[in-house]
């Protein structure tokens, strides 16, 4: 096991990536406290703040690659007892998140302050945004656990309150076709209505991690990463020995899959869509959701190296199997799953949804791979890091695709795909831009997404789990043809429904919203053409990261799975075009009625998951909450009438014998004379 | 430590003058109001400013302590002290906050209560009656978190419930009388059964002290007391507590009492005085009584579980603003009970932060509640809100943040509450096998799910959605800006944590260590 050799720092200025958006959302809080209502300052301060902790984000990362990993730490303790500490921790993968997350949201930022132009809740988006960035670079740097916690936690509170910016539920804000139902339940929701749902998906992961922090504890005796990690084999054993080494880091990775919405979790982010579409691009897309599989990838590196360590003791390392096979599970069912929703989707934004979670699923899928191949280090770093370059590849083409979403249905005036069609004659610029990046996502070489996924691909067939290269496999053509079709759609065929412009024609984005998308399309395919360049520097950043110190092969080698991948992605890819162009087949026709009707009510329902939650757990907990209801009357009649009840009763029968009546008293007072007389005589006699 | 000057008693005799002086004269001017209410107000924050201001350079585990204390010891009662520790100190500070702030708040509040009342045809007694005797209220509950004898802390609680009771019968809502008069039952019911375990222990030990500050640092002087006649006073002294905290099951009263006080005293009621028998558990309970208390623990732990879920779900299920924040009440309760019955110094300490929290958050919500009951004409039934944020964005803003102390989301105090809970929870269920992870996971996602489910659930029917309602907007007064320096000041402690954290642990460690359950 190699040890990560770190140098210490000052808090300053590194503390500053997560520190100045921080500082930025007090000024824009208390600015709006103030009564401040100008607009765009709120936007320039947020995005200044962020330009801050992008650059210093860039800073540390030249440090770090030239330099090796730093560590910069608040003297004294935030929270002794724990041995909370305020310590930005940057190493390779630190480093590659900070920057990911600190450019793409300055970009991001930048159209939102166009986008959001006009809108009542300018400072408050605003407010909640660069909350989020500062949050979110927090939990990438934590140095320990409950630091990672508290950035964690303040990504869903910003997270919420984005997805439900429209609180006042207008109708195009919604989510879902309004009125459609499956098994009786509503399939579209309202912003106010999805934020509650978020944040209560998120918070049962949330506690998981909590108890498992709490555990790590109590039984490793810190909390601190870079100490967790210098030990591994000490208290990886530890929980092996008392047998809870799979179930607890389940419970303590349940708030990664949570955030990550991978299945059971994914519901939440798939109405997300309802906030704002920057929101969807940053936090629902390219950085929060990923939070969970930054986690993993954190973590597993660590678990690896305690399993090295422990090689021998066969309850690690079945132990460990078992963890990482659950996550590439997981991970692999989400992938499919959500894939196969995002191919009858008609909601743009919808489709980008599910298929974010289904692209999150190969990350797992790829972080699980390295997991499951502990036995050779060299594979099990690759694993892992082809988990972190898919998740770069990702936050870029996804962020691009999102942007363009938003501008697609600000000409359509409707979120849903039919009305689009035949824009590419209108936005030359949009049009290529949504090519860029759309066959990144598809997986068409020679763009980054292709590499990426291929590289997950390929561990996860060195890893031999036939499932698990199957459904990615299939997932991936999928991916290429729901990709293909929504490009084909909007961009080149005729809009299915009438479309419905009102005055303006559809046009270009404004610069300040074509720029982003652009930069971020064209740089899906520098990212690509690099390759090369790329993942020297992923193995570079492997090699600096805590616990795995290994260079990750990440570069592109033709094999026959790769081969195989690349076929099934092109097949996949051909045939929306053969359906549209070639064939002649009318789709809508074809799912009017029998198997294909209800397969595509299946799938475009959400796999019916959605509905049977509800049955299950909301119409479960609401029976409860009746029972309880009764209950709880039944207690208030017992203490408050029952009780009283009986006690003036019998008072009442008490009393009665006080009539106030002379000859009753009279009555009284002989008969008992008599019965005393009649005693006594007995007595003496 | 030894304060220079009588701080404590300063903050607790100087707010009753006041009320007296205000009650006596028949009716009050504008400004002598504003004057008793801030007045009041600066009293009442003494403490909470001296436990701040002095975590970070002594040792809280030490005391803080009066200079003035009455000798009884010749009479067999003992000392008659005022002071506090770390495990106090998050209570003092939670009681301080929300009563000076309540207090500013009061003026508007109460001002249209009385008017209201007398627009009923009724003729309530004016503010001077009313600040006398919500004056009376707060340093009861001050006097109770800085007791440090058996007997003060008890003639303190007979003067809370005294008080609160005339504020609820002479100023509440719907029933009051009736429901003053439940409430004074049920409290004097716990109140009495609290007397019996404390006149046991008198009957053994001859004195009421539990600590001996006289020194001018705290020492716990309590004797342990085992056998079976100090299982059953342990049983009356507890369940004594339990119907204090309105624990599932003895729970009934407070529904009634915190939903029709008036809202400032609801403000006071549902946070402060119920999370004060919590803090008595640990405080004496576990020092008097720690083989009993280690009997219990296991008991207790799942009555708390119970009564999260418990108050949580039924809480879901109001429509009444203010009964659906009684019932929250009720859940927060489990929260701390579960803290103190795991014996640990984590659960202790836990459960402290926990009131910390739960005094800024539900004072904050009821205050929240209040200001719509006082602006839009007595509305409080949730059914007929929905969109408030357009009109009420400072009230939204400071309920959601009052949520986040429920939940223990940062920036709330409360996360630091829940972390501790966690692994002191986790520590009591024992040696961290599979059953018991199995549980402690169960248990917490379940209960602490619950109580995000109904906070933003009512986050959700109040203030977002179509504004249901034609209603002005809000603008800032004095009234609406005591409820932002609460938020405020809530934040900041989040932040500030460092200093309270580490008094707290070692007291919380040294409470545990004599109450023998280990650190």
């Amino acid at each position: 096991m190699t040890v990560l050799e770190y140098t210490y720092a000052g808090f300053l200025p590194w503390s500053l990536i997560w520190g100045a958006p921080y500082i930025g959302s007090l000024v824009i809080a208390l600015l709006w406290l103030a009564g401040y209502r100008r607009d765009l300052v709120y936007g320039v301060i947020s995005a200044l703040s962020i330009a801050v902790s992008a650059i210093i984000s860039s800073i540390a990362a030249f440090q770090v690659f030239s330099e090796g990993p730093i560590y910069s730490l608040a003297a004294g303790e935030w929270f002794p007892w724990l041995g909370v500490t305020v310590g930005t921790f940057i190493d390779g993968l630190g480093a590659v998140m900070a920057l990911v997350v600190g450019w793409i949201s300055l970009l991001i930022g930048i159209y939102s302050i166009k986008y959001m132009e006009g809108d009542a809740g300018y400072a408050r988006y605003f407010f909640f945004f660069t909350f989020f960035v500062a949050s979110m670079q927090l939990l990438v740097l934590a140095d320990n656990l409950v630091l990672l916690f508290v950035g964690w936690e303040g990504t869903g509170i910003a997270s919420y309150a984005l997805i439900g910016h429209w609180y006042s539920d207008e109708e195009k804000a919604w989510v879902g076709r309004p009125g459609r139902r499956a098994l009786g339940r509503q399939m579209w929701f309202e912003p106010s209505h999805s934020a509650v749902r978020a944040v209560l998906f998120t918070r049962i992961g949330d506690l998981g991690l909590l108890v498992g922090i709490a555990y790590l504890f109590l039984v490793a005796g810190t909390i601190s990463i870079p100490e967790l990690a210098s030990r591994p084999d000490f208290w990886i054993s530890e929980l092996a020995a008392r047998g809870i080494l799979p179930l607890l880091l389940t419970i303590f990775t349940l708030g990664a899959l949570a955030k990550s919405a991978q299945f059971p979790f994914h519901e939440w982010l798939v109405t997300a869509m309802t906030g704002p579409t920057p929101v969807s691009a940053l936090i629902h897309a390219a950085t929060m959701v990923k939070a969970g599989v930054y986690f993993v990838l954190r973590f597993a590196p660590i678990l690896i190296a305690g399993g090295i360590a422990l090689g021998s003791n066969v309850l690690v390392v079945e132990g460990l199997r078992d963890y990482f096979m659950m996550l590439g599970v997981l991970g692999a069912v989400t992938a499919f799953m959500l894939a196969t929703m995002a191919i009858v989707s008609d909601e743009v934004k919808l489709i980008m949804a599910y298929s974010t979670a289904s692209q999150i699923g190969y990350m797992f899928l790829g972080v699980a791979a390295g997991g499951l191949l502990m036995q050779e280090l060299e594979k099990a770093a690759g694993g892992v890091f082809s988990g972190l370059a898919h998740l770069v590849s990702h936050a870029v083409f996804k962020a691009a695709l999102f942007l363009i979403a938003g501008w697609l249905i600000h000409v359509a005036h409707s979120r849903f795909l039919d009305p689009m069609g035949g824009y590419y004659r209108y936005m030359k610029a949009t049009g290529i831009a949504l090519w860029l990046s759309g066959l990144s996502l598809a997986g068409i070489p020679p763009f980054s997404g292709f590499f990426s996924k291929e590289s997950v691909l390929k561990y996860v067939s060195e890893a031999h789990v036939p499932v698990l290269l199957a459904l990615g496999l299939i997932g991936a053509m999928l991916t290429a043809a729901y990709t293909l079709r929504l490009i084909l759609r909007v961009l080149h065929l005729k809009p299915v429904a009438g479309a419905d412009h009102g005055e303006t024609r559809p046009g270009e984005a404004p610069r300040l919203m074509l720029v982003p998308y652009l930069v971020l399309s064209v740089a899906s395919l520098v990212m690509g053409l690099f390759w090369g360049l790329l993942s020297e520097a992923y193995s570079r950043a492997a090699e600096l990261t805590l616990s795995l110190g290994r260079f990750a092969d990440l570069a592109f080698k033709l094999s026959s799975e790769a081969l195989v991948a690349t076929s099934l992605i092109l097949i996949g890819a051909f045939a929306p075009y053969f359906v549209y162009y070639l064939s002649g087949i009318d789709t809508r026709r074809l799912i009017e009625r029998g198997l294909l009707a209800r397969l595509h009510g299946f799938l475009y329902d959400r796999w019916y998951i959605n509905s049977l939650y509800y049955m299950v757990f909301v119409d479960g907990s609401s029976r409860i909450i009746n029972a309880l209801g009764r209950l709880d009357t039944a207690i208030d009649k017992l203490y408050h009438s029952l009780i009283p009840g009986a006690v003036s009763s019998l008072a009442d029968s008490v009393r009665s014998l006080h009539r106030g009546r002379t000859d009753y008293y009279l009555a009284l007072y002989l008969g008992s004379t008599a019965l005393a007389f009649l005693l006594a005589l007995m007595e003496w006699g | 430590m030894m304060l220079p000057l009588p701080l404590f008693w300063a903050s607790i005799l100087a707010p009753l003058i006041l009320g007296l002086v205000a009650a006596a004269k028949r009716e009050l001017g504008r400004g002598l109001v504003n004057a008793v209410a801030y007045l009041s107000a600066a009293f009442l924050a003494i403490p909470g400013i001296v436990a701040l201001a002095y975590s970070p350079r002594i040792n809280l585990a030490s005391w803080i302590v009066d200079p003035l204390f009455i000798d009884l010891r010749g009479s067999s009662i003992g000392v008659i002290a005022l002071g506090l520790d770390g495990v106090s100190a998050p209570v003092v500070i939670g009681v301080s906050l929300v009563t000076a702030l309540v207090s500013i708040y009061s003026i508007k509040y109460m001002t249209h209560r009385i008017e209201e009342l007398r627009r009923e045809g009724e003729e309530p007694p004016g503010l001077g009656v009313y600040f006398s005797l919500y004056n009376m209220f707060s340093i009861s509950m001050l006097g109770m978190a800085l007791s440090t004898n058996l007997l003060e802390f008890y003639v303190f609680l007979e003067i809370s419930l005294v008080s609160s009771f005339a504020l609820i019968a002479l100023y509440g809502y719907g029933d009051r009388r009736r429901i003053a008069l439940l409430y004074f039952i049920w409290t004097h019911v716990g109140g009495a059964l609290f007397l019996i375990g404390i006149l046991y222990y008198w009957t053994q030990v001859g004195l009421f002290d539990v600590v001996d500050v006289t020194g001018g640092r705290g020492v716990y002087v309590a004797e342990s007391l085992a056998g079976s006649a100090a299982l059953y006073a342990m049983v009356a002294l507890v369940l004594g507590l339990l119907v204090k905290m309105a624990i599932v099951g003895v729970h009934m009263w407070l529904p009634y009492a915190h939903a029709e006080a008036p809202t400032p005293v609801s403000a006071l009621l549902s946070p402060n005085l119920v999370g004060i028998g919590g803090y008595a558990l640990a405080r004496f309970a576990l020092p008097i009584f720690p083989e009993g208390m280690e009997r219990a623990s296991t008991a207790l732990i799942a009555l708390s579980i119970a009564t999260i879920i418990y108050g949580g779900l039924v809480a879901l299920r109001q429509t009444d603003f203010k009964r659906f924040l009684a019932y929250s009440s009720i859940s927060q309760m489990g929260y701390m009970l579960l803290g103190v019955s795991t014996l640990t110094a984590a659960g202790i300490g836990g459960a402290m932060l926990q009131y910390l929290s739960h005094a800024v958050g539900k004072a904050i919500l009821f205050m929240v509640a209040g200001v719509f009951i006082a602006e839009l004409s007595g509305l409080r039934d949730m059914g007929k809100m929905g969109g408030f944020a357009a009109r009420y964005p400072l009230m939204a803003a400071a309920a959601l943040l009052g949520f986040f102390h429920l939940v223990g989301i940062p920036p709330a105090i409360g996360m630091w509450g829940e972390v501790l809970l966690v692994i002191g929870y986790s520590q009591a269920l024992g040696p961290y096998g599979a059953q018991a992870l199995l549980l402690v996971a169960v248990t917490v996602i379940a209960a602490f799910t619950i109580t995000a489910a109904y906070s933003f659930i009512a986050m959700r029917r109040i203030f977002f959605g179509p504004l249901r309602r034609n209603i002005s907007g809000e603008s800032l007064d004095a009234f609406k800006a005591s409820i932002i320096v609460i938020g405020v000041i809530g934040v900041f402690l989040f932040i500030a944590v460092t200093p309270l954290s580490e008094g707290l642990r070692a007291s919380s460690e040294l409470l545990a260590a004599i109450g023998g359950g280990g650190s």
